[in-house]
């Protein structure tokens, strides 16, 4: 065979040899460090960092605002409205991680005096964070932080440009981000929020939501308890509701309480809704998981022996049949990364070595190979048995 | 708290396709293997994600190398044999060509694929196939002679079309065939899986990108990349081998110009004989080694002496209605408003638009891909690392969205379809996310690209030369077979191999 002559033919190895060691040879002997992709990448999603406490505020009567900037005095990162904040608050012995959409908005954060802010409601008993947000945490306290996460952002590719935000209790605060983001100029749709309150006393961020109504931004305040003074609109979110709010193509995101989710499923579908423009943010975990199709109630009141394996290394806790593999471990002072908590994000990625679990079905974001091979996000899994688990070192 | 065994034989850093597939081999050969991955899951980016319920994968189109269950290519062979149980889904076609003219689907099989291309472009069998098959020889050729070593002279006499195509271009050889130009052009869309335009890809490249891929077809796994990637790193485990998620290492510690242990971002100080690198030689020795003392000169004249190849953008979707309904009628389409490489390769090196995609439908491979009445439809191009390097953070969301609309537009024009009403997820992964969440250098997917100055030849020939630091080996697209999920367990058993001999020349030197 031939390609262009037998001399020329034969010797291609030793040429093609000879051209990549004088490339080398004629290179720079100066290292580079750089990777500018990396660099966008540090101020999009950095690693944790401190942030620290600089203003707590009232949102209403039983919410409180609280702002943060870098301790570092770095920028906040870049990150999209309805983004959430994942913080670390070290109670005694525990490093507990929750996750909180911003209520400020994007702009904020890149501005010369960058500032993020979360605004969190006393609960009713079962907030044991939400508690401390609201009474123990002080204005100068540091935490460490990891932003922007989640899903629940305008994507202009995919959304209506008329959106219906569904709003419920603290629900209100990706939509309050949106708003403001909006109100700057920096993001571009028409937003109409449909708030609802039980009493008006119970509106989060009512002045400052007021405050950014504009052609492009309405806030409609729902009231479902007994008022008799109110002028608004009264009762739950019906789908006769939505569909006033609604332009003829509409993009509904919701988030609120999970009966709230409940609901609105079925309100959604009662006004036909194609699935693409129905976005839910995630579900939150489970308030009471006795009440999920499928869990076994007989053993609600067990506790279980946690075996918890990282690296070479074990541990052996108790683990309660009602809470999440991640709560126990929190619990015993074991550290587990988490971010959604709502068994989406998969960042709590567990395998289970032996024993057994039940899976919350709202929050079964796993992937189908992990399924096969027993592992689970350990926010949405209860121990149904004694286990053994392995978990990544922290 | 003790985490980590006092010693190990060898550290992986990195638990993607290579560094599991150097783990399985070494753990296979007996050895005590520590492999350490940044993420919370094995596979780098042959991974997947869950969005709004749904599985959609991350990367893989198509993995070559594998072959019929009866008539196994290396990669699916070494799988089998390491006990890698993958439910492998046949893609049903090579691709569907749209090219300026030319709306052409290909089958696998060389002389289907030349019979096929014959049939728009008559009479052009016979050299088609003869292009073909002087691929195959060559493939080979490089299959014997990877595992065979041999002389020159030996060579020649026995691998004449490797040695004789060797020196060079695929323009070159493919210009001998004297093809008419819409011939030629359907012979080259896989050109972006290898990545250089044809006056600077080596015909071996060419060669092996062809005998594979046409020779044999491609594969997906029925749960996506990451059945592949989880299986991998389950059977590793049950071999012994001990892998440690979200354990970012930081160091590699050099002590008389030998590699013995990693330094992780915790502060973890682990040790071992050896140490397998998936990092790029860019980040190792420019930042990784300790003390930098260690680096000589030379290793850093030879990473600036390479060029970086391609990174990637990719718009993916899940669209709520089923591909029949879309008209979307194959599994995997190229399409280019030209085929001429050298002008694709340069426009690259932009922000778009790009003209020159590549877009899959998962669901005409594998029907489980997405629920009933959806489907999940991805445009990809693969840019050169150069113009997303001038993206500033301030601008990346505009910029990413800009190129998103250009790609599913062009492809709505394509289908008929206004994809856009179609979206019930989308995600834009660039080469940001790819260095996000596996630290690929400057998010380059396809290591150092393959050319006429790096060739894979010369790579082979001068590997020795190069290995700066003794008990360090690369691992990765940035080894010496290149980019590919299939080169990439190549590159993994490779570094593993080099390890073992290493381990076996050291142990007859002591006795």
């Amino acid at each position: 065979m031939k390609i262009k002559g037998f001399l020329k033919d034969v010797t291609g190895a030793s040429r093609v040899t000879k051209a990549r060691l004088s490339a080398f040879e004629n290179a720079s002997a100066v290292p580079e460090k750089n990777d500018p992709i990396a660099d966008v990448v540090a101020q999009w999603h950095p690693k944790k960092f401190d942030v620290k406490i600089v203003d707590i505020r009232d949102a209403s009567p039983t919410a409180k605002t609280v702002r943060f900037v870098r301790a570092d005095g770095q920028k906040l990162p870049f990150f999209y409205a309805g983004q959430f904040v994942v913080l670390d608050f070290k109670i005694g012995n525990s490093i507990i991680s929750r996750p909180y959409s911003l209520s400020s908005a994007p702009f904020e954060a890149r501005m010369e005096n960058s500032f993020a802010e979360i605004t969190v409601r006393r609960s009713k008993g079962d907030g044991f964070i939400a508690d401390y947000v609201n009474t123990e945490l002080k204005v100068g306290d540091t935490l460490q932080a990891m932003m922007g996460c989640g899903q629940f952002y305008y994507e202009p590719l995919r959304d209506a440009k008329h959106v219906v935000a569904l709003a419920g209790g603290v629900g209100i605060t990706p939509f309050a981000s949106m708003a403001k983001e909006i109100a700057n100029g920096t993001l571009d749709f028409d937003l109409t929020i449909l708030y609802g309150s039980v009493a008006s006393d119970d509106i989060i961020l009512k002045d400052e939501l007021d405050a950014l109504k504009s052609d492009k931004v309405h806030v409609v305040h729902v009231l479902s308890g007994d008022e008799p003074d109110w002028k608004g609109e009264r009762g739950f979110l019906s789908a006769e509701l939505i569909k006033k709010y609604s332009a003829p193509d509409t993009s509904y995101f919701i988030c609120g309480p999970q009966a709230m989710y409940l609901y609105l499923r079925e309100e959604l579908k009662k006004l036909g809704a194609p699935a693409r423009r129905v976005r839910f943010e995630v579900f939150g975990q489970a308030k009471d998981i006795t009440k999920f199709s499928g869990y076994p109630v007989a053993l609600t009141n067990h506790v279980f022996n946690l075996t918890v394996r990282r690296g070479i290394h074990e541990d052996v806790i108790p683990a309660k049949a009602t809470e999440s593999l991640v709560v126990a471990l929190e619990r015993a002072g074991i550290r587990i990364e988490t971010a959604c908590r709502s068994g989406e994000c998969g960042f709590c990625r567990t395998k289970v070595l032996s024993g057994s679990v039940y899976v919350c079905p709202e929050n079964d974001g796993r992937r189908a190979a992990d399924k096969d091979f027993g592992y689970v996000h350990a926010c949405a899994a209860y121990p149904t048995s004694d286990l053994t688990i392995k978990i990544p070192i922290e | 708290m003790k985490f980590y065994k006092d010693h190990y034989d060898v550290i992986v850093i990195g638990g993607a396709l290579a560094g599991l597939s150097s783990a399985l081999m070494l753990a296979d050969k007996g050895k005590d293997v520590l492999v350490l991955e940044r993420h919370n899951l094995p596979g780098g980016i042959a991974s997947s994600f869950v969005r709004g319920g749904i599985e959609i994968e991350a990367a893989l189109h198509e993995m070559m190398s594998i072959g019929e269950k009866d008539n196994r290519l290396k990669v699916g062979k070494f799988f089998d044999d390491m006990g890698v149980d993958i439910e492998w889904l046949k893609v049903p076609e090579a691709y569907h060509a749209s090219l300026p003219g030319l709306e052409v689907t290909l089958h696998p099989g060389l002389e289907t694929f030349s019979k096929e291309i014959d049939a728009v472009v008559p009479g052009t069998y016979e050299k088609v196939l003869g292009l073909l098959n002087l691929c195959n020889t060559v493939f080979d050729s490089v299959n014997e002679l990877s595992i065979h070593p041999m002389s020159k002279a030996q060579m020649l006499l026995k691998h004449e079309a490797f040695v004789k195509t060797a020196g060079y271009t695929t323009k070159e050889v493919i210009d001998s065939f004297d093809l008419p130009k819409a011939a030629q052009d359907l012979l080259a869309p896989y050109w972006i899986y290898v990545g250089s335009g044809f006056s600077d890809l080596p015909f071996t490249i060419y060669s092996v990108l062809m005998a594979d891929y046409v020779g044999y077809g491609s594969y997906i796994p029925r749960k996506f990349s990451h059945e592949m990637s989880l299986k991998m790193a389950e059977r590793a485990e049950a071999m012994g081998v001990q892998i440690e998620y979200r354990q970012h290492v930081d160091k590699i510690l050099v002590k008389d110009g030998k590699a013995y242990g990693v330094r992780t971002a915790r502060g973890d100080e682990i040790f071992a004989d050896y140490v397998i690198s998936s990092s790029y030689p860019n980040k190792v020795y420019t930042s990784m080694i300790e003390p930098p003392s260690a680096v000589p000169a030379k290793a850093i004249k030879m990473v600036n002496g390479r060029r970086l190849s391609l990174t990637a953008f990719s718009v993916i979707m899940i669209l709520d209605d089923t591909a029949e309904n879309l008209g979307i009628k194959d599994y995997s389409v190229f399409r280019g408003d030209t085929m001429d490489t050298d002008a694709l390769y340069r426009d690259l090196a932009g922000l778009g638009p790009y003209r020159y995609l590549t877009c899959i439908c998962h669901n005409l491979g594998n029907d489980t891909a997405t629920p009933q009445g959806t489907c999940s439809y991805s445009i990809t191009t693969l840019p050169r690392v150069d113009g997303w390097k001038t993206v500033k953070a301030e601008d990346y969301d505009k910029v990413k969205h800009k190129v998103a609309k250009q790609m599913i537009d062009d492809m709505s024009a394509y289908l008929g379809v206004n994809l856009l009403d179609h979206i019930l997820e989308i995600v834009i992964e660039t080469p940001m996310t790819i260095n996000r969440y596996t630290n690929a250098w400057n998010g380059c997917i396809y290591g150092y690209a393959h050319t006429m100055d790096d060739h894979i030849i010369a790579r082979l020939q001068t590997a020795e030369a190069e290995s700066f630091i003794k008990h360090l080996e690369f691992s990765g697209a940035h080894a010496i077979s290149g980019d590919g999920m299939g080169p990439a367990v190549t590159n993994g058993r490779k570094a593993a191999k080099n390890v073992l001999d290493s381990m076996a020349a050291e142990e007859a030197a002591n006795q």
